[in-house]
């Protein structure tokens, strides 16, 4: 006890000092564990440093010269973390639009008192769960299912829709459907939840008294539900776009890595992953996590920002 | 045997401290009452907001004492710091002659009970009475011994083995006091240990506090917000306001000699009526005058307004509502509305502009109704005058 | 006249129910076709799995199940022990150490308190992507790479279960409880220990079922860490059956394998799926 070591005139009961023994734990595996990592992710931008075969090169000093070389074209023509943003961006947009819209649908749905759906706790359960399946084994069943021996072929060809297999992993459209119907079936279930809870944290007399003033369901959605949901509606929005910033498994499985064809497919971190690769290129695998650091940075400022208007 | 001693004990939240503890949720915390950003009346320095200062009392073995005012008056902040949940600015506390200012909770030999009650969720009656003795490594049969003992006196030994959320809220309320009997500490403290109970069973459960004390003998710290709990269960009651000692004394003394006019009017219910007056001497005897009457004060009154030497002067005059009669003469009031309340009625009135309450015996209501104007008196012996000045009793 | 209202407005209702039906059962197909049809195939012989399509089980399963377990190529059985060390230990250690944390910054007052809890805020929102780099430059530089303690340890400091806590603490957790448990005579991490946490239970609970199926599906970080055989996890071993040649696969075995690294995550999200959905929404939305 501290009465033996200090004065007791001078030195009283605070607690204070138990709060930061408590947060003491967090705060130390953070730094060595993520800070310092991170601090080093941004060092290592600065620096060529990589392996060739056996040979380690560097680390070099080079300035600016990883963040120049991320942003210039290659020989086939492109810049590839352009192209590789873009392809990212693509394929969540292909996901989220259809997640977006089931997902308000249902919660409407749901939160219906007129509709007074049956059974939401099974529907609820179901929709859900693809969120919690292993995103690798999900694209490794997806690769199963539509390869070219794989029984979608089988079917296609038995039922004589086509006379040869599609090759579905080799087109462009096809891979990226794929990968957008697997975000999709992912994500959507857990986009309903939260909208729902969002709907639900909505005023209910709003709702009633709206629709006596003689509102069609069609005016309360746009006139109060949509209003009111719009703080929930953005953050979820937005956190789903940084998640698919971060698109790795679902592609990176399905395309064995490829980003098949031709690059179509790949995502940034799947390009920031062949740099971890067996080339080490830490030099540039740092630039590209800055550029990664700084995307979500301004993506999560939205958040805060919607977040503290509530 | 425990005295509790504090020596102008001070308690000052730095403007700095974010003393807010609102949830994230907007949920806001129930002993936020008592923190100083809800109210606008305490003194604020360059340290801080004060909440509680110059208070001095020396409490005797085995007393039991009442803190009583009103929300942000500083009377939970003086009780926290006696149980050490609260840092102590400045001044001094002493339990049985130990300075206890740095010493921890748990070794200060205190026991609290908590207005939200605070019971241990997970834990069964049993438990959470059980548990301080456990932490001290109490053998177990003398712990069951205890805790037996405990709920024998409270009545609660029927629901040893429940949870507390299946419990009633008087029922939670006996867990809580039985939590904090089975320890026998030097201080028993109570933090507005009724006032989540209903009417009814708040009546029942202040009689039950005043048995209880027969049984344990211990010293009392009791806070409340609400006089009657004070007059009833305090042998003494220190009244505050805005972090400052109001009057210290007995409930009859409180009651029969308010030291002010915050004292006067917050003791007693119906609250007592004020009307402006003059303090007027004649023939060395001293009378209090309003425009239509004269009366002369008693003489105990005079002795001490003698001994003070106090001058003629316009004052504040304080009638109790069942100190005032029905007169033929007398100050002038209208009756608004006549409550019947069993016994007796209470008659809301207008007087000189000002609202008052009367209280007469039932036979005089049914003479007076609603509307009517009336003449009203009081004896000299009930007349409390107070200095338009600082609002101070004359007498003291 | 009013009698036809009543019942125009009657079937319309009728109507939009009957639609409202069919999209949700559609969907609900959607979800559970995929992994009917991966459960239907792990019980089909190779050659029966060339023929295309069915929803008859084969009786194939047990072959395949014992196939796929004595695999030479994939451990499977070590995957799984591996991945269950990871996810158990991380979700012990990430909930315990997020309601320690937040405890801290909710129940005392000290001078940097705000802004811890803003900080951690902050940091929430960095992917686990940004410091990769450097994280495996120094596993690499000392050596810990196959080490599963190195991808469970940093699990201490989840911004994500740290929020999620004190939301939880503020909800539930009055300063009073802390206080009375204080005079009780309990010292700071007693009274953390014996009743705050069994108050958290309920959040506890959720939290470890989210950071376990999180662990447990990791892919990224494993892969990038683990490269003995020995030490791989689950989702390593099922990226690496797209690597092989398929076509010379026992497809049976390939399904088999898929179904038993989702089947853990399955099973627990069966038992406990109320409780999960629930705090799918009261993780995220602030209420």
């Amino acid at each position: 006890m501290e009465k033996g070591t200090s004065s007791p005139k001078t030195r009283s009961i605070s607690y204070a000092k138990w709060g930061y023994i408590f947060i003491l734990p967090f705060f130390i595996v953070y730094a060595i564990f993520t800070l310092y990592p991170q601090l080093l992710t941004v060092y290592n931008s600065f620096f060529e440093y990589y392996r060739d075969g056996l040979t380690v090169v560097g680390p070099n000093f080079v300035g600016l010269a990883n963040y120049k070389a991320l942003f210039t074209a290659n020989s086939a023509g492109y810049v590839p973390i352009f192209k590789f943003l873009g392809n990212t961006i693509w394929l969540w947009v292909i996901g989220a639009l259809p997640q977006f819209t089931i997902a308000m649908l249902l919660a409407l749905f749901f939160t219906s008192t007129r509709l007074n759906i049956k059974g939401q706790q099974f529907f609820k359960t179901v929709i859900y769960m693809p969120n919690l399946i292993m995103a690798s084994a999900f694209a490794m069943l997806f690769f199963a299912l539509f390869s070219q021996v794989g029984p979608v072929n089988q079917l296609l060809v038995s039922s004589g829709i086509t006379q040869q297999p599609i090759n579905f992993l080799g087109m462009r459209i096809y891979v990226q459907s794929l990968i957008g119907l697997m975000n999709f079936l992912m994500w959507f279930g857990n986009t309903t939840i939260l909208l729902m809870a969002g709907i639900q944290g909505i005023d209910e007399s709003l709702f009633e008294s709206a629709r006596l003033d003689g509102s069609t369901s069609t005016q309360v959605f746009f006139n109060i539900t949509m209003p009111l949901l719009m703080p929930i509606f953005i953050y979820v929005f937005i956190t789903s776009m940084i998640g698919g910033i971060q698109m790795f498994d679902v592609p990176q499985v399905l395309t064995n890595g490829h980003g098949i064809p031709d690059n179509t497919s790949t995502t940034l971190i799947m390009y920031l992953n062949n740099f971890l690769g067996i080339s080490k290129n830490y030099g540039m695998a740092g630039a590209v996590s800055m550029l990664l650091f700084v995307i979500t940075a301004v993506l999560s400022t939205f958040v805060f920002k919607t977040i503290n208007k509530k | 045997m425990a005295e509790v001693i504090l020596k102008n004990i001070k308690k000052v939240y730095p403007n700095s401290e974010p003393k807010e503890k609102k949830g994230l949720f907007g949920k806001k915390k129930k002993d936020d009452e008592e923190k100083p950003h809800h109210t606008h009346h305490l003194q604020i320095t360059d340290e801080g907001v004060v909440a509680v200062q110059e208070f001095s009392l020396n409490i005797k073995d085995k007393e039991f004492i009442v803190l009583v005012g009103p929300s942000g008056c500083g009377k939970s902040t003086t009780l926290r710091m006696v149980a050490g949940l609260e840092e102590i600015s400045g001044g001094e506390l002493y339990i049985d002659g130990v300075l206890m200012n740095s010493v921890e909770p748990k070794d200060r030999d205190i026991a609290m009970v908590f207005q939200s009650y605070a019971l241990y969720p997970h834990m069964t009656v049993y438990d959470n009475m059980a548990y301080s003795l456990k932490i001290k490594n109490v053998p177990k049969a003398e712990i069951d011994k205890k805790v037996r003992e405990a709920a024998e006196i409270l009545d609660i030994t029927q629901y040893l083995n429940r949870k507390p959320k299946a419990l009633s809220g008087g029922q939670r309320q006996r867990v809580a006091i039985g939590r904090a009997i089975v320890r026998n500490p030097k201080v028993l403290l109570m933090d507005e240990p009724l006032s989540n109970l209903d009417a009814k069973l708040r009546n029942q459960m202040r009689a039950e506090i005043i048995k209880l004390r027969q049984r344990i003998n211990t010293t009392f710290i009791y806070v409340t917000h609400d006089q009657t709990e004070a007059m009833t269960l305090g042998d003494r009651i220190v009244v505050m306001k805005d972090g400052f000692i109001m009057q210290i004394g007995t409930p009859q003394e409180v009651f029969d000699h308010p030291a002010n006019l915050f004292v006067a009017g917050f003791i007693g219910t119906p609250q007592m009526n004020f009307f402006d007056a003059k303090l007027a001497i004649h023939n060395g005897d001293y009378y209090v005058e309003t425009e239509d009457v004269s009366v002369k004060l008693s003489d105990s009154k005079q002795k001490r307004l003698k001994e003070k030497g106090v001058k003629e002067q316009p004052v504040t005059l304080g009638v109790r509502p069942e100190h005032m009669e029905i007169a033929e003469t007398g100050i002038p009031g209208k009756i608004d509305v006549t409550e019947l309340m069993g016994s007796s009625s209470h008659l809301h009135m207008t007087i000189k502009g000002k609202d008052a309450i009367v209280i007469v015996p039932r036979s005089d209501s049914q003479e007076n109704h609603m509307g009517e104007e009336i003449h009203l008196s009081f004896d000299g012996s009930n007349a409390h005058v107070f200095s338009l000045e600082d609002q101070h009793n004359l007498e003291y | 006249m009013k009698k036809d209202a009543n019942q125009s407005a009657k079937i319309k209702l009728f109507i939009s129910r009957l639609v409202v039906y069919a999209i949700l059962i559609f969907l609900s197909f959607l979800c559970l076709f995929f992994f009917y049809l991966m459960i239907i195939n792990s019980s089909r012989s190779n050659a029966q799995l060339k023929t295309g399509f069915t929803i008859i089980p084969g009786g194939n399963f047990l072959k395949n199940l014992y196939n796929a377990w004595h695999d030479g190529d994939i451990n499977i059985p070590v995957g799984m022990k591996n991945s269950f060390i990871i996810a158990m230990c991380s979700a012990i250690l990430t909930t315990y150490f997020s309601a320690m944390t937040a405890y801290g910054t909710y129940v005392y007052d000290f001078k940097y308190k705000k802004f811890v809890h803003l900080f951690i805020l902050a940091i929430m929102m960095i992917p686990s992507q940004v410091s990769a780099v450097g994280f495996i430059q120094l596993a690499f530089k000392y050596n810990l790479t196959n080490k599963l303690w190195m991808l469970i340890i940093p699990s201490i400091a989840a911004p994500a279960v740290y929020f999620y806590m004190r939301q939880y603490l503020e909800a539930t957790l009055p300063l009073e409880m802390v206080e009375a448990a204080r005079i009780d005579g309990s010292n700071e991490f007693k009274i953390f220990n014996q009743i705050v946490l069994p108050i958290m239970k309920p959040a506890i609970a959720v939290q470890m079922i989210f950071s376990f199926v999180g662990s447990w599906n990791n892919y990224f970080m494993p892969s990038l860490l683990l490269n003995k055989a020995d030490k791989k996890t689950v989702p390593i071993m099922i990226a690496t059956l797209r690597s092989a040649d398929y076509s010379k696969f026992d497809m049976g075995k390939v399904y088999m394998l898929m179904l038993m690294a989702i089947l853990p995550v399955m099973v627990i999200y069966i038992i406990l799926s109320k409780s999960i959905i629930k705090g799918v929404t009261s993780g995220s939305v602030k209420g």
